[in-house]
């Protein structure tokens, strides 16, 4: 069983088409890199993965369940962290995960919470106002809640935009920690990242998959050193927008 | 549970930006006290008339700003979190409804309190006209749902200040609606605001034979319909394959 399998999955907006037709298979346990121009469709792809919009057409399972028909058993044991940071802004960071705890009807909450607040180090922030963060570190929150309800799948949209050298490395850590674990889809403009986090990246460009594989693969594709060189190479090759 | 939860959350939100209680409940109570400072020669403005029609003028700032709430959330990716979570959509909407339903006793309560200290006899009848009041808000609150569901948070308080002005020029609060010629009644009657005045009124005044059943009926159908169309709007928009557009 795979932990997420796509056929020929479409989302339109109006006339125009975000994802254009994507057969995507990955396994459980797998860290998944999405890779992409900006309006390749990647956040789109992710929004319908993780149940929050519908396809256009095509399906989609979630460890063998069908997204439509089991949503509400789906959503039980996915989480995102969505591409804008995403916390209550009148809220502290404490009461931001205490409330998404209850959401999940976390049973020993305060475990769960500590757990988070020693993994990303958020001690010194717990009582303050959302809000009043700097945008990296609302950003290390977001992340954090989206470990609440221990998912099983994980999706992770841009999750190091706007984190400083030094948060960006202590994240990788924290991905990395959780690899094997969960299965975790993950979007980035970084090819660094992308290439050391990840077992496989997908290309998306104009709304298709256009290769998979590892970053080795990916480079051999191209015929080319670096994943940047092989990323721009396949990405352009396919020519005008859909 | 999730309810609460969530109801808890929102009344958070509220009262720690606290701009919007401010002038739901100040505007109203501000009135209340000018307008009885002139001894204007209209029934209109005696105050076991007139404060009925401050309630419901209240109630349309709870329209405000439970529209400005629900927009804010629809346009923030924090609904994208609570839209992939197990949250079902009466769980949100009740969520809203609860955490509003504080504002309207604070609102209630004091503009009564201060209704009595200007001269209005007290009698057990205005605590009943404060539970009426809690029916009639509902359709209030379902109203701001609607309007913050499908405009943006800037829109959402002009449109709904619509909702504050209908409530001045058709509630009959501050002058007859005949006074407008007969087209303008006709079209009052068949628009919830006065009779929502009137039934709180003859509530209040122990004058039940004052509400007549075309307020009781027309009164419960906008409820019913409007808060029907909160629900199903509120799922299309913020929960669904629209978001955003
Ligand atoms: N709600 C919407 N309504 C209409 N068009 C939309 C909507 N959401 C996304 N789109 C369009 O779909 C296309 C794909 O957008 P998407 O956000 O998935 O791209 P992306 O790969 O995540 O880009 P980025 O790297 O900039 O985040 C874009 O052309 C975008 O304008
Ligand atoms: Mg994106």
């Amino acid at each position: 069983m795979f932990a997420i399998e796509t056929k020929n999955l479409v989302k339109k907006y109006k006339d125009l088409t975000a994802v254009a037709g994507i057969d995507l298979k990955v396994q459980e346990g797998e860290l998944f890199a999405l890779l992409g121009t900006n309006g390749a469709g990647k956040t789109t792809t992710i929004k319908m993965l993780s149940s929050l919009i519908l396809p256009t057409s095509g399906e989609i399972k979630i460890l063998g369940m069908d997204i439509v028909k089991d949503r509400q058993k789906i959503r039980e044991i996915l989480n995102v962290s969505p591409q804008e940071t995403a916390i209550a802004p009148n809220l502290s960071v404490k009461e931001n995960l205490e409330f998404m705890a209850n959401v999940y009807q976390i049973p020993d909450r305060k475990e769960k919470i500590e757990e988070l607040v020693k993994l990303f180090r958020l001690e010194e922030v717990l009582p303050k106002k959302a809000k009043t963060l700097s945008g990296g570190w609302q950003r290390k929150v977001s992340i954090a809640i989206a470990l609440i309800n221990e998912p099983k799948i994980l999706f992770l949209d841009e999750p190091t935009l706007g984190l400083d050298v030094i948060a960006r490395k202590e994240l990788w850590t924290v991905i990395e920690s959780l690899k094997g674990r969960i299965t975790i889809i993950l979007t980035t403009h970084y090819m660094e990242e992308a290439e050391s986090l990840s077992e496989r990246i997908g290309i998306m460009a104009h709304g298709k998959l256009v290769d998979i594989g590892t970053a080795a693969e990916l480079k051999q594709i191209a015929g080319k050193d670096t994943l940047e060189d092989a990323f721009v190479e396949l990405a352009t090759k396919g020519g005008a927008p859909a | 549970m999730r309810t609460m939860n969530f109801a808890k959350r929102n009344f958070k939100e509220i009262i720690r930006d606290p701009l919007s209680v401010v002038f739901a409940v100040l505007l109203p109570l501000l009135l209340l006290f000018i307008f009885q400072q002139f001894k204007i020669p209209s029934d209109n403005y005696r105050l076991e008339n007139f404060t009925p029609g401050i309630v419901v003028f209240g109630f349309s700032f709870i329209s405000m700003f439970t529209a400005t709430l629900v927009s804010k959330d629809r346009t923030s990716s924090f609904l994208i979190r609570l839209g992939v979570s197990p949250m079902k959509p009466v769980e949100y909407i009740l969520g809203y409804v609860l955490a509003i339903i504080p504002m309207i006793a604070l609102q209630n309560v004091l503009f009564f309190i201060l209704a009595v200290v200007l001269g209005l006899p007290f009698s057990v009848h205005i605590i009943w006209a404060i539970l009426v009041s809690f029916a009639v808000s509902v359709l209030f609150i379902a109203l701001g749902i609607i309007i913050g569901s499908v405009f943006s948070e800037k829109a959402s308080s002009g449109i709904a200040s619509i909702v504050v002005q209908l409530v001045c020029f058709t509630s009959g609060m501050y002058f007859p609606r005949e006074m407008l010629g007969k087209g303008f009644s006709k079209v009052c009657e068949f628009l919830p605001f006065e009779s929502c005045v009137t039934i709180i009124k003859g509530v209040m005044n122990n004058d039940l034979a004052g509400i007549t059943p075309r307020n009781i009926i027309v009164f419960a159908a906008y409820t019913v319909v409007v808060f029907v169309i909160a629900v199903v709007l509120f799922q299309k928009k913020m929960l669904s394959d629209n978001k955003g557009s």
